[in-house]
């Protein structure tokens, strides 16, 4: 168990190419962040650092009280599960979980109890002398999961650990992450692309893009207050209108922001609403429909309850308090 | 699989029959008289070929020449095989771990395999010669005196040095080919599991490795075993006193040196049932995957 501190952490590759700039994270022990953002936006680097598999160009990466930059990665007391799980494919599943202990020299009997109890907790008790091509994609991450745990490390470090999963069982293995890292209350760190992922397994997220941070806080905080219309656009879904506010001089605020941002469920069909919203094309999600046109030469998209009624055009309106303001230059957030 | 049903039956076998013509000319037809020939023997005039039966084999079970020679083939093919397959071992995991510049590394080395044995031979016969050489030279700076002409250890040394270097390419490529299909992820979850280098090329990339390396040792072995005439006609000739004289060579040097036909046709008829043998272990085994 341990804290984890990122300060003003960079990496610049030899060519010169930045993949990471001053990124500061403080990661309170046993706390579950995130990081999120769009595909080549670094946060797999940015993992990678803190495992030590990469190098550190700029800045200082701290596990508990010591400086890590140049620790090599089997010194850093962390524990890693790879995208593509990465099970020794020539070792059984008890092997898989056994290495890493018998590797730093760890007593039998306390291999074996580690072992037993890792397969317990993650139910795969009857597949520890098989070998991992014997099992399905859930079993595997399963295993890879128990190859972290048997550890006991200061800190999980997950790179997008679900994205080789099918969608339903994706689900099912994101409680249970959620759950056993709880009951475990180790530190972890956990890179994502998918938003819906970050939003329900994070006590924080880290919002990253270009290499950069965009946004710290809870799932909710960054949902109800989006930093940057990046943010705003990357978390939700469906996605938060982003509206030029010169289409909409009608709306309170517009005259100081650059962009107006509403989410699709905040946006109301009134018969008296100032939106003029002409219809283009109508989703049935089942649950709910998603209406999709534009204002003003302005896309906009909807969320309706399903028995509503359509028209070609609908009349719009949305409190004023749902609506988001940013800077047009700089695309950050005004208050 | 698909199969092709074909309405005419005369169709197949002329599409077949250019291949089956080469196997038949060149391979059935010549292993054919090699096994008539090993039951006759000639007069020492060539005037009278005479029936024996299994007299040839059994003159070369007595033979210490051969017994002689099947010791020399064996320590041969296993110095030739360790030594090119460790060498190239260990150049395909420098270059697995070079970022940059490893394509034009890959590319000088293969270099060496497109070298015909008999130039491979005649090159390090060069290098080697005890009066011109070069190493031989260097050699004697340090007081150690090379003459593979006279000594049978030091000619061992020559041909399986000279024979290794020209296999070193061929291992090299496939060794390259299979690391590179071992995944990134799998060292460095070894790594972050606590396994410093060396314990990680031999707790990961090496049983990972033993489809590639087995399939290497059976090449190997053949190569060493079969291809490698050129290389020893060209440096020693089977001496220094029949130190050198593998199997293949004696083949040769009794049959069209030594003019014994019947003699040379039996070594020969021995030499197709070990090839029979080694296909029939990388059939068996090196089609069906090493498992791990």
């Amino acid at each position: 168990m341990a804290s984890i501190t990122l300060d003003n952490v960079g990496k610049v590759y030899p060519g010169g190419t930045r993949a990471i700039g001053d990124v500061n994270i403080q990661i309170a022990d046993g706390e579950f962040i995130v990081l999120v953002g769009p595909s080549g936006c670094g946060k797999s680097t940015l993992l990678r650092m803190v495992a030590g598999l990469e190098t550190i160009t700029d800045g200082e990466i701290r596990i508990g009280d010591k400086v890590v930059n140049k620790v090599e990665p089997a010194d850093r007391d962390i524990a890693m599960v790879f995208q593509n799980y990465a099970l020794y494919p020539h070792m059984s599943v008890r092997q898989n979980l056994a290495y890493g202990l018998k590797n730093r020299r760890t007593p039998k009997a306390e291999i074996d109890r580690r072992v037993n109890d890792a397969a317990e907790i993650l139910q795969i008790g009857q597949f520890l002398d098989r070998k991992p091509r014997a099992l399905s994609g859930g079993q595997r991450q399963r295993v890879a999961m128990g190859r972290a745990i048997v550890r006991e490390p200061a800190a999980f470090l997950f790179d997008e650990p679900l994205s080789n999963l099918d969608a339903k069982l994706r689900v099912t293995m994101r409680l249970e992450i959620k759950e056993l890292q709880k009951r475990l209350g180790t530190t972890s760190l956990y890179v994502t692309h998918d938003q819906l992922e970050a939003m329900t397994l994070a006590d924080r997220l880290v919002v990253l893009n270009a290499g950069r941070i965009e946004q710290i806080g809870t799932p909710l905080e960054v949902y109800r207050k989006p930093a940057s219309t990046f943010v705003a656009g990357f978390i939700g879904s469906p996605a938060m209108n982003l509206i030029d506010a010169r289409a909409v001089p009608y709306l309170p605020g517009t005259a100081h922001a650059g962009t107006v941002g509403i989410r699709p469920e905040d946006l109301t069909v009134a018969a008296d609403g100032p939106i003029e919203m002409q219809v283009q094309a109508v989703e049935e999600l089942g649950a709910q429909r998603l209406v999709h046109g534009h204002t003003a030469g302005e896309a906009i998209t909807i969320t309706m309850p399903p028995t509503a009624p359509l028209s070609d055009t609908l009349r719009l309106t949305a409190a004023q308090d749902k609506l988001h303001l940013f800077d047009r230059q700089s695309g950050a957030r005004i208050e | 699989m698909k199969r092709t049903i074909f309405s005419n039956q005369l169709l197949p076998w002329l599409l077949l029959a250019p291949q089956l013509a080469i196997t038949f000319i060149f391979f059935l037809w010549p292993a054919g008289q090699a096994i008539w020939q090993s039951f006759l023997r000639e007069d020492a005039f060539g005037i009278k070929t005479s029936f024996v039966g299994l007299a040839n084999f059994r003159a070369l079970v007595d033979s210490p020449e051969y017994m002689n020679s099947l010791q020399v083939t064996a320590v041969f093919a296993v110095s030739v095989t360790l030594l090119s397959m460790g060498v190239s071992l260990l150049m395909a995991v420098s270059v697995d771990r070079m970022l940059r510049s490893s394509r034009i590394y890959t590319t000088l080395l293969v270099w060496p395999y497109a070298v015909a044995p008999a130039v491979a031979g005649i090159l390090w016969w060069f290098i080697f010669n005890p009066t011109i050489g070069v190493l031989p030279y260097a050699l004697d700076l340090i007081g150690y005196d090379w003459n593979h002409i006279q000594n049978p250890n030091q000619a061992m040394g020559l041909v399986v040095i000279a024979s290794a270097w020209k296999q070193i390419s061929y291992n090299f490529l496939f060794f390259v080919a299979g690391l590179q299909a071992i995944p990134a992820s799998l060292r460095e979850a070894a790594a972050i599991d606590g396994a410093g280098p060396i314990r990680r090329f031999f707790d990961i990339t090496f049983p990972l490795l033993s489809p590639t390396t087995f399939f290497l040792l059976v090449v190997n072995i053949v190569y060493a075993m079969f291809d490698t005439f050129g290389v020893i006609d060209a440096t020693t000739e089977g001496g220094p006193a029949q130190a050198t004289n593998i199997m293949v060579y004696k083949v040769y040097f009794d049959g069209f040196v030594g003019q014994n036909i019947g003699s040379s046709a039996a070594q020969s008829v021995v030499l197709m049932l070990l090839v029979i043998a080694l296909t029939v272990v990388q059939f068996r085994w090196v089609e069906k995957k090493v498992e791990y």
